[in-house]
């Protein structure tokens, strides 16, 4: 394999990396302040996937567009979860199992309402940029993931941006680090709790959108995403974001270069079984072992 | 979340008696299904039912009784299933090769158990869906068993469907007799310590990762024997049938629906599901998940004891009233 | 006679902060020892490490001969120790009978007839017999304390870990629990007891331990400990110089 296409494989992995980012930033968001694991997350990504196909389907709005608009109408839509349902079970220091079948009772819903409205057939957003691509000497890479990289890099900029400059988003790192404490020194959990399900929401509904853009999908769509996801968060650490970005890449690297070795095919069974494997071996995943690393130095 | 079931709590002669007379009624009128001309379909539905017990009972031994939630238990299901069309077409009897399909299922689950016990709760969770997914791809590209497109059994014997629904019924019973043994002997007792606060019960001597090997190996055994008769029955089975993430789904559903953790939990939940199922599908086919998903939501938000939960409250109201009504 | 009890330099760290640290100290067979110290001193950590709820970062913990260090706690209780807990951790759906079935069937003589009198005889033990039928998660603090005692003396100890069973207990029940400890120990089983409350630790146990910072302070008769100036600048302070 001459330099040219290992570097384009990597390229790929890397811009695949980015939007799987922001596709598990919602969930570690969700868990890290409520400790709950949304297993909804599939649902909301596709969710995403058909607003931001309808939008453009419709009205004719860009796709990109449309994923920077889900980003406020999902922030309901998360808002509203929480207040009708998420608010009504008693959440822990520890993951409890409650959460775990309600949100996934959402899901299911969230699936069969899919299949309600769109049917099961495959759609796809089609755009001028989806078949045009972009050449830099000897690497090519398509248009279209790049301006999906570059919009789930900026919205990845932006939750730092809202973390370490708002009140919220220091609220929510209080939560995650201690959710006595925080409340403690006056953090609103209640309420920062439904914001942060709320924006979990939001980066879910978009990242479905982004998503929509690079693949074909139905309203089973979100499953293997969430698997995906799920390994991702285990491999980076269920709370930190610095991890998700790590994850995000080993994984994206892993499912890029593994096509070399197996048939295409076989390849969802690469995050399934990276995903056992990083929570048997890294049960604190990459963001543990590095924390571990600064206390035995 | 589950029922405040104790052993021996305070259990009046009348709920006593109920408990065993109900059941052997039920069993009786069961038994005598193929015999009051009812259909075969009515006989298909109950056949799919009865094996939906034994897979949910089974389930309940690991997840609720333990509490040890798995969404992965269609693994066993599938193994248990192929297994056993294997072997029927490798010329085994079926019993046996209902037991082969057990005891490949309870060797699996022991793979599976070691490693991914030591994780909590959610985590655990995680790690069932990953390998129940897994072996399903795999066997999606494994050429031998037919991939994707499946597995034919070929039953030289006669189809005669009253065979297979007394084997289905059988299990079922096997199935509850086994739940209600392991209840009530010095395992059940381990299980539910561990259930309630593992650390407190190594404390006092029991041994965790035992105890849960145990009954994961016995739960195992139970889905895959629920998967090898309906295997037999079907004739067919492909990955995408048998080791369906949905059907995972399903088995964790009923026992929750009926009662996590309690012995007839999971049989009111198989009966439940399994008719609302056979219902919906034939006349809503859209809406089936909408209404599994929105039932569980309501179960864990309004009553997390499941039906055998609801019964309880209504027999604490009744013996409360009839006691306020005695000292009139 | 040799010790039942032999800590060695036992360690514990947590992230860097050192919880237990270079703890040794013996226990005759048959002793009641006390351990105090001020809050955060380490002593809950210590009992976890003998107990085998936690792993020792180093260190050896020797019982009657076998060093238990790095067991799980499950071996320990089959070797001969039990513990209760300081934030009681009762079996909440099961009755207070059945908890107490529990340490009974898996802890040190394990006896399946008879199991039903036997655990109500703990019950009676620590008076709250009367309370054999209720599920767990309807008693009160002090109930569970007791509960907890009852539960870690049906798994049959030659070396019982008691963790505070006296803190939300009436004097009367505090009383009662003492003279039971008495007469455990007079039964035969050896006893490390963490306490805060020290007229009672100092009125039954000898020697006593104190702790401090993970440390061991003083070991010594009740009098002894209590006069020692270390001891006394870890609860009260140093004294003032004006």
């Amino acid at each position: 394999m001459s330099a040219a296409d290992f570097l384009n494989l990597f390229i790929a992995a890397v811009l695949l990396a980015g939007v799987y980012a922001a596709m598990s930033v919602g969930m570690t968001i969700i868990y890290g302040v409520m400790k709950i694991v949304n297993l909804a997350h599939a649902g909301f990504l596709m969710l995403g996937a058909y607003f931001v196909f309808e939008a453009y389907d419709r009205f004719k709005i860009d796709p990109l567009l449309g994923v920077l608009l889900a980003f406020p109408v999902f922030f309901f839509i998360g808002m509203g979860v929480h207040w009708l349902l998420v608010r009504r079970i008693a959440t822990s220091d520890q993951p409890t199992l409650t959460s775990l079948l309600l949100l996934f009772g959402v899901w299911l819903v969230l699936q069969n309402l899919g299949y309600l409205i769109w049917g099961n057939s495959d759609r796809a957003i089609l755009t001028p940029r989806t078949l045009s691509s972009i050449e830099i000497g000897p690497i090519s890479f398509p248009t279209i993931r790049l301006a999906v990289f570059v919009v789930a890099v900026a919205s990845l900029v932006g939750l730092e941006f809202v973390l370490h400059k708002t009140w919220f988003g220091r609220s929510v790192r209080a939560l995650m680090q201690n959710k006595e404490a925080g409340q403690i020194v006056g953090v609103n959990v209640n309420r920062t709790a439904q914001i942060a399900f709320g924006v979990g929401i939001a980066f879910a509904g978009a990242a479905g959108g982004l998503l929509a853009m690079l693949y074909s999908f139905n309203p089973d769509f979100g499953a293997t995403f969430q698997l995906r996801a799920f390994v991702i968060i285990v491999l980076g650490g269920l709370e930190s974001f610095g991890g998700v970005a790590v994850g995000s890449l080993i994984l994206a690297l892993a499912e890029t270069f593994v096509i070399l070795i197996l048939p295409a095919s076989y390849q969802p069974a690469i995050a399934f079984s990276l995903l056992v494997v990083a929570l048997i071996v890294l049960p604190e995943g990459i963001a543990g072992l590095w924390a571990k690393r600064r206390r035995w130095a | 979340m589950g029922v405040k079931e104790g052993g021996n709590v305070g259990g009046s002669s009348v709920s006593r008696f109920v408990s065993v007379v109900v059941p052997l009624l039920l069993l009786a009128g069961l038994a005598a299904v193929p015999f009051v001309g009812t259909g075969p379909n009515v006989i298909r539905l109950l056949f799919m039912t009865l094996t939906l017990v034994t897979a949910s009972v089974g389930w309940n031994l690991i997840g609720g009784f333990a509490g040890q939630i798995s969404f992965g238990f269609a693994v066993f299901y599938g193994l248990g299933a192929y297994t056993t069309a294997l072997s029927i077409n490798g010329g085994i009897p079926p019993f046996s090769a209902f037991l082969l399909g057990a005891i490949v299922a309870a060797v699996a689950s022991l793979l599976i158990g070691l490693p991914t016990f030591r994780l909590k709760g959610p985590y655990f969770a995680i790690a069932t869906i990953g390998v129940s997914e897994a072996v399903r791809v795999v066997m999606m590209n494994v050429p031998f068993t037919g991939g994707a497109s499946g597995y034919r059994i070929i039953d030289k014997a006669r189809f005669v469907q009253s065979h297979h629904y007394y084997t289905a019924l059988v299990l079922a019973v096997l199935a509850v007799v086994i739940s209600i043994l392991v209840r009530r002997s010095k395992l059940g007792l381990a299980l539910i310590a561990i259930r309630e606060d593992q650390d407190a019960a190594s404390d006092l001597g029991v041994n965790p990762f035992v105890a849960k090997l145990i009954v994961h190996a016995l739960a195992a055994a139970l889905a895959a024997a629920a998967g090898g008769v309906y295997a037999r029955y079907s004739l067919f089975i492909d990955p995408d049938g048998v080791f369906a993430f949905r059907n995972g789904i399903a088995i964790l559903l009923m026992p929750i629906i009926g009662g996590i953790g309690t012995i007839w939990g999971p049989v009111i939940g198989a009966f439940v599901y399994g008719i609302i199922h056979e219902e919906v599908v034939a006349n809503f086919p859209q809406a089936h998940l909408l209404i599994f998903g929105s039932l569980l939501i309501l179960i864990i938000l309004f009553e997390p004891g499941g039906v055998v939960g609801l019964f309880q409250k209504f027999m604490r109201t009744v013996r409360a009233r009839s006691s306020v009504g005695s000292h009139s | 006679m040799a010790p039942i009890l032999k800590l060695k330099n036992l360690t514990r760290y947590f992230a860097g902060l050192a919880a237990v640290k270079d703890v040794s100290f013996e226990i005759e067979p048959g002793g009641l020892v006390g351990l105090i110290g001020p809050n955060g001193a380490g002593k809950t950590t210590l009992l976890s490490l003998i107990a085998g709820s936690l792993k020792p970062t180093s260190g050896k913990i020797e019982f009657e001969g076998v060093n238990l260090a790095g067991a799980k706690s499950f071996r320990a209780v089959r070797a001969g120790i039990a513990r209760t807990h300081q934030i009681p951790k009762p079996f909440r759906t099961m009755t207070v009978h059945e908890n107490v079935e529990v340490g009974l069937r898996f802890g040190r003589h394990e006896k399946a007839a008879g199991t039903t009198k036997k655990a109500e005889e703990f019950l009676e033990m620590v008076g709250i017999a009367k309370l054999a039928r209720r599920p767990a998660f309807l008693l009160s603090v002090g109930d569970l304390k007791r509960l907890e005692l009852a539960r870690a003396l049906a798994a049959r100890p030659t070396l019982l870990l008691c963790d505070e069973i006296c803190s939300g207990l009436t004097e009367t029940e505090s009383g009662l629990i003492l003279r039971l400890l008495c007469d455990i120990r007079r039964a035969g089983t050896t006893i490390l007891y963490v306490e805060h409350n020290l007229r009672a630790i100092m009125s039954v146990c000898d020697p006593v331990i104190v702790m401090n910072y993970g440390e061991k302070l003083a070991e010594g008769p009740p009098t002894a400990v209590q006069n020692d100036p270390s001891v006394i600048e870890a609860y009260i302070g140093k004294k003032a110089t004006i």
